[in-house]
């Protein structure tokens, strides 16, 4: 019975349910580094998905669905960026207005526009192609599909994980970021305009949840259904929170609510309830909360002074 | 009496300007959708006042908000995000319902022991939250968002999986009569749960204005270590509101389940626990201004089902204005907050 839960389908099922939350959670690192509550992650995405669909339906284009996604999030991102950094109102708050906002305004527009309620499913909705890596069969066999065949975020979400790192260890941004995060007024003393490296965070995490919401409708699934982002965004905002908004941590994290998800799936088959299931991942990424966001704690003050020293040296 | 009315003007000031603010935003909204935005809005308000039973349906849906409402405003009064609400609803809702059809007891007693078990079950949902907010510091937005997913799922299992009649829809049986709130009227299900929402928040203005632990409250959530420093046991006081709003929001949805429905049945409040929350923050956790908005948003609600029948608008229209109405007010509190200050910021 193991090896019918456990094989090489549930583990590329594994990643294929984990990009989308790991994409968000990418976008929610850089709010979080810094200092920015940002609970409109899944709001962001479910915009995003809402748009790309629509994108697609009218051009026939999965890229142009993609762009339309990316956009229609970065303008959500710069919404919470105005009220939140410029207007200086409680971050929950306005990240709770704008999840509101997407659930309320995806579906009535849908409604609107396509005089449909619950799901949009169209075959105008061109889906992302599934690309399969040259020479992948022949090296590996049937293991390739651990490594292929899968659609381009997927793939993407690897490179911007090396690339996320980078902008955080390496550049100049990374470590502003930081600074701005968790010692304000040391960055102001710097002379670190805080209200710019804030929207350019702001920014950069509403491109992320754009993509994340792109892939779940137009990678992920091919339509759109109401309310489809289903707290994806919340359980990133959980792996943000154990992990310390550390990228690769937060990759392990995502990857092990992922697998859970998939499991879950998986056992359907074999007589438990749906219901159950589907609430599996929330209670998983739940316990993971609880159980390392107290050991993490006290790293909290040491990685402060590291990166202090860091920036006093520059 | 004037100093009454004074108060009322406070503290309805700012959400009526939002609110107009909001209605034109949604106006430009409802043009785009090709309707014309004042016969939707005179839909909407005939939907909600237009005769004595649509008066009674709109108090029927501010109901569950004016408690869940009163649940919130504890929270953030306290400096707590308990945006489990909806969560703790359903659970409360569940357990009602469950002591409604599974048990036998005389009239009367039925009901109050059914109700105190949808508290129980509230802040048992909030409990593992409250625990380690208090002592680990672990953010409750997160967790209790997280379990307000949890509580649907479970309580459609334990709706569909365990306690289904068979051949019915997804529903469990129908609750005793012995359990059930009486209706105050033949001609509407509007029931002595509203009396219930009313006592509620009139126990809130009181608690916050009169009791000491009210104030314990206050305290921590405008400035926390002030709190700490002044005596007060801060994390005590944390675990005793998250738990109580935890309660109250069961209340809520015990209250919703032998009210209303009089059975449990999937997706049973769908949001009124958010709509709870979204009161509270838009009256900055005052009682009295989070039950008016309450009201406010059972006409919404109510209104919204006309609005549907009769012009080409989905209701959640109405959610996209109240997105609209909590950024205006958040913006609203802070600027307030600065003015106090004396211009130090």
């Amino acid at each position: 019975m193991i090896f019918e839960i456990i094989n090489i389908a549930l583990i590329s099922a594994a990643i294929r349910t984990t990009t989308p939350i790991f994409l968000a959670g990418i976008g929610g690192t850089f709010t979080s580094k810094s200092g920015i509550f940002n609970v409109s992650l899944e709001g962001q995405m479910l915009i995003s998905a809402f748009c790309a669909v629509v994108g697609t339906y009218f051009t026939g284009s999965s890229i142009i669905g993609v762009l339309c996604g990316i956009v229609s999030a970065i303008i959500l991102s710069l919404l919470f960026a105005l009220f939140v950094v410029s207007l200086r109102a409680n971050p929950i708050v306005v990240g709770l207005a704008i999840n509101i906002f997407a659930s309320g305004a995806t579906i009535s527009i849908m409604k609107a526009v396509f005089a449909t309620r619950g799901s949009l499913i169209s075959s105008n909705i061109v889906g992302l192609p599934a690309i399969e890596i040259p020479f992948a069969w022949e090296i590996l066999g049937e293991y390739s599909e651990i490594i292929s065949g899968y659609t381009p975020f997927v793939y993407l979400s690897f490179i911007f994980l090396v690339i996320v790192m980078i902008i955080f260890y390496k550049t100049k941004l990374g470590l502003y970021i930081s600074v701005v995060g968790e010692k304000e007024d040391a960055a102001i003393a710097q002379g670190i305009n805080t209200v710019k490296i804030k929207y350019i965070s702001s920014i950069l995490c509403g491109f992320f949840c754009g993509i994340a919401g792109a892939h779940l409708s137009l990678g992920y699934m091919t339509m759109f259904t109401e309310n489809m982002s289903s707290g994806r965004g919340f359980m990133s905002l959980a792996a943000i929170a154990f992990s310390n908004a550390h990228p690769l941590k937060l990759f392990l994290g995502c990857l092990v609510f992922g697998f859970s998800d998939t499991l879950a799936m998986r056992l359907q088959g074999f007589g438990i309830p749906s219901y159950l299931i589907l609430a599996a991942p929330y209670i998983v990424t739940l316990l993971f909360l609880f159980l390392i966001t107290y050991k993490n704690r006290p790293r909290i003050i040491k990685e402060t002074l590291e990166t202090m020293q860091k920036a006093l040296a520059r | 009496m004037k100093k009454y009315l004074e108060y009322l003007r406070k503290a309805l000031k700012d959400p009526v300007i939002a609110m107009l603010a909001s209605m034109l935003i949604g106006a430009i909204l409802i043009i785009m959708i090709k309707e014309n935005p004042l016969r939707v809005y005179m839909i909407l308000l005939k939907g909600a006042f237009g005769s004595i039973k649509d008066v009674a349906g709109t108090l029927l849906q501010a109901t569950p908000i004016m408690i869940s409402g009163a649940a919130a405003c504890l929270a953030f009064k306290s400096g707590i995000f308990n945006i489990g609400i909806e969560g703790q609803l359903y659970i409360g809702g569940f357990a009602a319902a469950y002591l409604g059809f599974a048990y036998n007891l005389p009239p009367v007693l039925h009901t109050i022991v059914a109700l105190i078990a949808s508290m129980i079950a509230g802040m048992l949902w909030i409990f593992l939250p409250a625990l380690f907010r208090a002592k680990y510091n672990t953010n409750e937005v997160v967790s209790t968002i997280l379990l307000n997913y949890v509580a649907v799922l479970i309580t459609s299992f334990l709706t569909i999986n365990v306690f289904k009649i068979p051949g019915g829809w997804s529903e469990t049986p129908p609750v005793a009569e012995t359990a059930c709130l009486p209706h105050l009227f033949s001609f509407s299900r509007l029931n002595l749960g509203f009396v219930i929402a009313v006592f509620v928040i009139v126990a809130m203005v009181l608690y916050f204005k009169k009791t000491k632990s009210g104030y314990e409250c206050i305290a921590t959530g405008s400035n926390y270590s002030y709190a700490e420093y002044g005596g007060i046991l801060t994390k005590k006081v944390m675990m005793r509101v998250m738990l109580s709003s935890g309660a109250i929001a069961g209340l809520a949805g015990g209250i919703e389940a032998l009210g209303v429905h009089r059975r449990f049945m999937e997706g049973f409040a769908p949001g009124f626990g958010f709509d709870g929350v979204t009161a509270a923050l838009l009256a900055a956790s005052n009682p009295i201004g989070t039950a008016i908005t309450a009201l406010f948003f059972g006409a919404l609600r109510s209104g919204s089902l006309l609005m549907e029948v009769e012009t080409n608008i989905s209701r959640e229209v109405i959610t996209v204005i109240q997105a609209f109405i909590i950024l205006f007010i958040s913006v609203n509190i802070v600027i307030k907050k600065r003015k106090s200050k004396g211009g130090q910021k």
